[in-house]
C-alpha cells in the first residue's frame, strides 16, 4: 500500500498544532497590510487575534497564495521522509489562484502529487483534508483520491450572515454580492459559498432574521441534495468570524434546528474574514462520503 | 303591476339601477367603516366592482341574450373586484349568474335557487367566512327568498320588497354578531352595499332606467373630479401610444432628424424623441402607428416597440375570460398581448409583485428585489384585474403577491384562482412591514413551496403599526376616539390614541418593543417632514439605546407613519 500524505492550506482552519495531530501538512497563507511589504503567515506569525485587531483598524489586508517556493518545499520534504504520494487540496479555484499554481508545479512529480481541484473552503476545506487521510488509510491512491473528492466537490454549503458591509466594501472583491444587496434599507446580507463563488444568497433586517434564514436554506440542502435530515447526512459546522459570545448562542440555536445531526464547530478562515469583517455567523455541511460511512 | 317572470332586458336593468344606487350611497357606505380610517373604502370599492360589470354590460349594446348579460355582468364584477365587500360581490353575482344564464325568463323558484347558488360561491370565496358581514346579509335574503318560493309566492311583485325588507332586518342585526361593529355604533358596510344594490334592482324592475354614462364617467355629471383613472375615462384623439427603439446603421446628422420629426409631427402628437449616436427612442401618440414604424425601420433596427389603444386602456382585454364554465371557446381572441417589456427581461423561476402607495416605498420594494410595484393600498385597492396585469410584466413561472393591506389580499386570492399560464401565490401580507419582511426572507435558489412556506412565516414575526388621523368619533376595542384624533392601529387593534402624532407614534413603539427587539423601522409619509421622523428616531433610541432604528421616507398618503419592530 503506497504511504500517502495529505496537504492543505491554512484557509482549511486547521492550526498547525492540529495539523500535527491530524498528520497533515498545513502551508500557511501569506497577508499583508495596508502599504507594508512586510509578509504574515498565518498561524506562524499571524494570529487571529492580531488579524482582527489590524482589521479593526482599518488596515487594508491583502491576501496572497503562497510562494511556489514554499509549496514546493514542503512536497519535496514530504517525499524525502518517505512518502509515495501526495494529495494537494488548496483553498477553492474560485477565490484564489493557489489551485492553478499548485496544478502546474505539480507537473514536474509524474504524477506523484494530485492537487485536488473540488472549490472547497473552511471547514468544508478541512473535511476533504480528513476524507483524503481516512481513503488514504482504506487503501486509495493519491488519483482515486483526487478523483473522488472532485466529483463530490458541489456536495458542501455555506452559509455566512455578516454583521456589516463595511468590510465586503472595502475589498471591492465581491461586487456582485455587494450590488445584489444594495438597498436602501439597513440590511444583513447572508452569502452563500457554493462551488467555486462567494456571492449574495439573501437578506435579513435582525440577526435573529439572518439566522432563520441560514438554518432554513441549510434544512432545504440537507433535505433537497444531501439524502433528509433523518439520514444524518453530512458532517454539520456553526461557524464565525471572532465573535465568541454571539457564536455561542449561535451554535446552541444550531444544535436545536438539527437535533439529529452532530453539530462542530469552526471558525472562518482569514481569507475569508477579511471580506466578512468579525461578527460574521455561519453554517457550513459537508456530505458524508458513501465509501467511508 | 303585477310579474311572475323577469327577463333578459328586465335583469340588465335591475342590474344598472342596483349599480346606479349602490353608487348614489357609496359616500354613505363609505362612513360605516369600523376604522374610521380614510381607506380601503367600502362603498367606493363596491361601486368600482360592480361598474366594472356595468361596463361590460353596455358594451354589449342592445341584446337580449340572457347569456351574454350574465356573462357581462359575471366577468366584469370579477375583474374589477376591489377590497374584500368587492371580491365577495362579484362572487355573489357570479353564483347567480350561473344558474340563471341558460334560462330565457327569471321565475321566483328559479331566483330563489340563483340567490342560493350566489350565497354558496361567495362563502366559498372566503377561506374564514366571518358573520356579521356582507355574507350574512346575503345568507339572510337567500332563506327568505327560499321561503317565499317553498311557500307558492310567484309573483315577483310581493317577493322582492319581501326580500329587501328581510335583507334590511338582517343588516340590522350585524352589529350583535359583530362586536366591532357595536361598539362604533354601525352596521356592516359590506351588508349595507348589497342592501343598497337590492333596493335599486328593485327600483329598476318598477320601471327606473339609469343614465348608464354618467355612471360609468361621474366626473362629466358634474360631481367632484376624481383622481382614478379607472372612473374617468377621456377620449384621445390620437389613440395609439407608440414606443420604439431604433438601433441606428448609421448616426442621425441635424439633416434627417429634422426631416423624421417632421414626418412624425404629420402623424401624431406628444412626441418625445431622444436621439444618441448609437441609437434613438421615439415616444408619440398616433392614429397610424404603421406609418411611424415603417419610418422608423428606415434608419436601422426596430427594438423595445410598444403600441397600445390609449382610449381602450382601461377596458377588459378580451381573452381573459375567467373561469372553466365562464370561457367561451368559439369567442375570437385578439392573439398575444404579451407585455413588450416582459419578454426583454430574462425569464427566471420566481418573481415578486407588491403592492404599496408612496414612492419612497415603492423605490424600497424595488430596491429589495421585487420585478412590479402596484400602486395603490391604503387610497386605493387595486383590483383582480390591475394584479393580473402586473403579473402579465412579471417573466416568471411563479410568481409572489405581496398585498401589504388586508383588504387587497380577497382580491389578489381571486386573481391567483383565475386560470393562467403562471402560478400565482399570494402571502397574505397585511401591511408594508410584514410585505417588506416577506421580500427580505425571499430566498431566489429556494424552490416556491419553500419559499411560500418560509415568508408566510417569517411575516409572523414582524409587530406593526400605523399612525393616521380618525375622519369621524367612534368607539372601537372600548377606546374612545374623537375625529381628528391620532391613532395607532396595530396588527390587532388600536394601540393608542392622542393628539400629537409622534407621541402617539411613540406610545404604540413602547407597546411593542420588547427585550428581543433589534430593530425599529420608521417610514413616514408624506405629510410628514424628515425632522419630525428623526425627532421620533431620537425620542425611541433614548428609551430604548439598544434598539436601532432605521428612519425612511415611504412617501405614502394617509398614514403618517408605518412603524415594525423585529
Amino acid at each position: 500500500m503506497a504511504k500517502i500524505a495529505v496537504v492543505t492550506d491554512s484557509n482549511a482552519g486547521i492550526t498547525q498544532n492540529d495539523a500535527k495531530n491530524l498528520g497533515i501538512s498545513v502551508i500557511p497563507m501569506p497577508f499583508m497590510f495596508g502599504d507594508s511589504d512586510e509578509t504574515y503567515y498565518e498561524d506562524i506569525n499571524l494570529t487571529r487575534e492580531e488579524f482582527f485587531q489590524r482589521l479593526g483598524d482599518g488596515q487594508v489586508v491583502h491576501s496572497s497564495q503562497p510562494s511556489p517556493v514554499e509549496v514546493l518545499k514542503v512536497w519535496d520534504k514530504l517525499l524525502e521522509d518517505g512518502y509515495d504520494e501526495i494529495v494537494h487540496i488548496p483553498m477553492s479555484s474560485g477565490l484564489s489562484g493557489s489551485c492553478q499554481s499548485a496544478m502546474m508545479l505539480s507537473s514536474d512529480y509524474d504524477g506523484r502529487v494530485q492537487v485536488v481541484n473540488n472549490q472547497r473552503i473552511s471547514v468544508t476545506q478541512k473535511r476533504s483534508a480528513q476524507d483524503a487521510l481516512e481513503l488514504a488509510a482504506k487503501g486509495w491512491s493519491a488519483k482515486q483520491i483526487k478523483d473522488k473528492l472532485e466529483e463530490v466537490k458541489f456536495d458542501s454549503s455555506i452559509y455566512i450572515m455578516l454583521n456589516t458591509l463595511v468590510y465586503l466594501k472595502r475589498g471591492g472583491r465581491i461586487t456582485p454580492a455587494a450590488a445584489a444587496i444594495g438597498s436602501l434599507l439597513k440590511l444583513k446580507p447572508v452569502l452563500q459559498i457554493k462551488g467555486e463563488k462567494l456571492d449574495a444568497f439573501s437578506k435579513a433586517r435582525t440577526v435573529q432574521q439572518g439566522k432563520n434564514t441560514m438554518i432554513t436554506a441549510m434544512k432545504n440542502d440537507i433535505e433537497k441534495l444531501y439524502g433528509g435530515i433523518a439520514n444524518d447526512p453530512v458532517y454539520l459546522y456553526a461557524v464565525h468570524a471572532q465573535c465568541q459570545d454571539e457564536f455561542n448562542v449561535w451554535k446552541q440555536e444550531v444544535i436545536a434546528a438539527f437535533p439529529n445531526i452532530h453539530v462542530e464547530e469552526g471558525q472562518l478562515s482569514l481569507s475569508i474574514s477579511c471580506h466578512t469583517g468579525p461578527g460574521a455567523l455561519a453554517i457550513a455541511c459537508s456530505r458524508k462520503l458513501e465509501e467511508l460511512r | 303591476m303585477s310579474a311572475t317572470t323577469i327577463n333578459s332586458n328586465l335583469l340588465r336593468q335591475m342590474f344598472l339601477t342596483g349599480a346606479a344606487n349602490l353608487e348614489a350611497n357609496k359616500a354613505w357606505i363609505n362612513e360605516l367603516n369600523v376604522f374610521p380610517v380614510p381607506d380601503g373604502d367600502t362603498g367606493t370599492n363596491m361601486t368600482m366592482t360592480v361598474v366594472s360589470a356595468v361596463r361590460e354590460v353596455t358594451d354589449l349594446g342592445d341584446t337580449d341574450d340572457m347569456r351574454a348579460i350574465c356573462k357581462a355582468i359575471s366577468s366584469g364584477s370579477l375583474r374589477g373586484a376591489r377590497g374584500n365587500s368587492g371580491v365577495i360581490l362579484s362572487q355573489l353575482f357570479r353564483g347567480f349568474c350561473k344558474i340563471v344564464r341558460d334560462q330565457k325568463e327569471i321565475d321566483v323558484p328559479l331566483c330563489a335557487n340563483a340567490f342560493d347558488k350566489a350565497v354558496e360561491t361567495a362563502y366559498k370565496a372566503v377561506m374564514k367566512p366571518k358573520e356579521g358581514t356582507i355574507l350574512t346579509v346575503a345568507k339572510g335574503a337567500a332563506e327568505k327568498a327560499r321561503e317565499l318560493a317553498d311557500g307558492g309566492t310567484t309573483d315577483f311583485d310581493e317577493f322582492i320588497p319581501a326580500v329587501i325588507e328581510y335583507a334590511d332586518t338582517v343588516l340590522a342585526s350585524t352589529p350583535d354578531l359583530l362586536p366591532v361593529l357595536k361598539q362604533a355604533g354601525v352596521v356592516d358596510s359590506g351588508g349595507q352595499g348589497l342592501v343598497q344594490v337590492l333596493k335599486g334592482a328593485y327600483e329598476g324592475y318598477q320601471g327606473k332606467t339609469v343614465d348608464v354614462e354618467r355612471l360609468l364617467h361621474p366626473g362629466v355629471a358634474g360631481e367632484a373630479a376624481r383622481e382614478t383613472e379607472e372612473e374617468e375615462k377621456p377620449t384621445y384623439k390620437f389613440a395609439y401610444e407608440t414606443e420604439y427603439m431604433i438601433i441606428l446603421d448609421t448616426p442621425m446628422n441635424k439633416k434627417v432628424e429634422d426631416d423624421y420629426r417632421k414626418f412624425l409631427s404629420t402623424y401624431g402628437e406628444d412626441i418625445t424623441l431622444l436621439v444618441q449616436p448609437k441609437a434613438i427612442k421615439l415616444h408619440m401618440c398616433t392614429n397610424d402607428p404603421g406609418m411611424v414604424i415603417q419610418k422608423g425601420l428606415q434608419y436601422g433596427q426596430v427594438r423595445q416597440m410598444r403600441v397600445d389603444n390609449l382610449n381602450l386602456k382601461n377596458d377588459p382585454i378580451p381573452e381573459f375570460t375567467t373561469s372553466e364554465t365562464e370561457a367561451d371557446p368559439a369567442e375570437p381572441t385578439d392573439g398575444e398581448t404579451k407585455d413588450p417589456a416582459a419578454a426583454e427581461t430574462p425569464h427566471k423561476e420566481l418573481g415578486i409583485i407588491a403592492v404599496c402607495a408612496g414612492d419612497g416605498l415603492a423605490e424600497i420594494f424595488k430596491g429589495l428585489g421585487v420585478d412590479v410595484v402596484i400602486s395603490g393600498g391604503q387610497t386605493m385597492n387595486p383590483s383582480t384585474a390591475d394584479i393580473l396585469d402586473a403579473v402579465e410584466k412579471v417573466n416568471a413561472d411563479t410568481i409572489f403577491v405581496l398585498p401589504n393591506n388586508k383588504n387587497i389580499i380577497l382580491a389578489a386570492n381571486q386573481a391567483a384562482a383565475m386560470d393562467g399560464e403562471k402560478k400565482i401565490i399570494v402571502i397574505p401580507t397585511k401591511n408594508v412591514p410584514q410585505g417588506i419582511t416577506a421580500v427580505i426572507n425571499f430566498m431566489p435558489d429556494l424552490d416556491a413551496d419553500a419559499n411560500r412556506d418560509n415568508m408566510t412565516e417569517e411575516i409572523g414575526h414582524v409587530k406593526s403599526a400605523e399612525i393616521t388621523y380618525a375622519v369621524r368619533d367612534t368607539v372601537i376595542d372600548d377606546v374612545e376616539i374623537r375625529e381628528g384624533n391620532m391613532m395607532a392601529i396595530g396588527d390587532a387593534g388600536i394601540l393608542g390614541v392622542g393628539d400629537d402624532m409622534n407621541e402617539t407614534a411613540a406610545a404604540a413603539l413602547e407597546k411593542m418593543i420588547d427585550e428581543s427587539t433589534e430593530l425599529v423601522s420608521v417610514y413616514y409619509g408624506a405629510d410628514i417632514t424628515e425632522d419630525d421622523a428623526n425627532k421620533l428616531r431620537d425620542k425611541i433610541t433614548a428609551a430604548h439605546p439598544a434598539c436601532e432604528v432605521d428612519v425612511q421616507n415611504g412617501g405614502q398618503p394617509v398614514y403618517y407613519y408605518i412603524l415594525s419592530a423585529e
